[in-house]
């Protein structure tokens, strides 16, 4: 029988789950928007270092704001259908383990390449 | 000898939790809404590391740039394939929010009666679902076109 502080959790980590989709419904159709079609520019135009350079540091806290929300419900998500999926209570916590070490691991790398360019 | 059991037991469990034998339709966008979000969350962490090497410089970018176009026609395949789990997760995300987040297109509390049809797959969410399916199929198809011939609709 889980704790009513435990149930607290999980609820908070879907609310946080469904906060972060909002966010990325938003920040990802930007993004695509800026290497979709409507740009007038080919596919192989929109991969260009020049383009690219010029909307990552035009955009960057739209793009820093992206690379969180993505990186969080990801591997959020990810966690938790691998923890559903093999229900074995020993494996939760290395499976949460690695997870964390991923995301912290990505976050730094993103956040380096978002200020460093 | 119960712990064996239990093992046997346990690894049926997993091998039929991938096999779509009698899912009705709301068991299908389950599976397909994690499918389609462990593709993303693969590409998501390729999608960082290839990003980095815009911060080491023109060159490493051309680079990497390169070694992605050595991969051919498989390049813009895997990328349609992204696409469309995107728009597939995306949209099908939102309804899963306006289901559970908002208790939206879910009708009202009936109590369970035989053949115990549920409640949540209502008339509105086989229309959300359908829609969702007619939508997300035809950007698929326009991202396709963009990715594989570089011809925009619009």
């Amino acid at each position: 029988m889980p704790s009513k502080y435990s149930l607290l959790k999980e609820s908070w980590n879907m609310i946080l789950m469904y906060a972060l989709a909002l966010i990325m419904i938003f920040v990802l159709t930007f993004h695509l928007l800026l290497v979709s079609p409507l740009t007038g520019k080919t596919f192989d135009q929109v991969l260009t270092y020049s383009y690219v350079l010029h909307n990552l540091t035009y955009y960057r806290i739209v793009f820093g704001l992206l690379l969180y929300a993505a990186v969080i419900h990801g591997l959020n998500g990810l966690r938790v259908v691998l923890i559903e999926w093999l229900h074995v209570k020993r494996f939760q916590w290395i499976i949460n383990m690695i997870i964390v070490m991923l995301m912290a691991f990505l976050l730094a790398l993103g956040t380096y390449t978002l200020i460093a360019i | 000898m119960e712990k064996e059991k239990e093992e046997k037991r346990y690894k049926s469990g997993l091998l039929r939790s991938l096999r779509p034998y009698k899912f009705n339709l709301e068991r299908y966008t389950y599976t397909l809404h994690r499918i389609t979000g462990v593709i993303l969350i693969l590409y998501l962490i390729a999608h960082v590391f290839e990003i980095y090497h815009l911060a080491l410089g023109p060159v490493a970018w051309q680079q990497t740039m390169a070694l992605l176009s050595s991969l051919g026609i498989w390049e813009k395949i895997g990328l349609w394939i992204i696409a469309g789990s995107a728009l597939y997760h995306g949209a099908n995300g939102l309804r899963l929010i306006l289901n559970e987040a908002f208790g939206m297109l879910l009708g009202k509390p009936v109590l369970p009666e035989y053949p115990y049809t549920p409640t949540s797959l209502s008339r509105n969410q086989k229309i959300a679902i359908y829609t969702i399916v007619v939508i997300v199929v035809a950007l698929w198809i326009w991202a396709g076109i963009y990715l594989l011939w570089g011809l925009g609709i619009i």
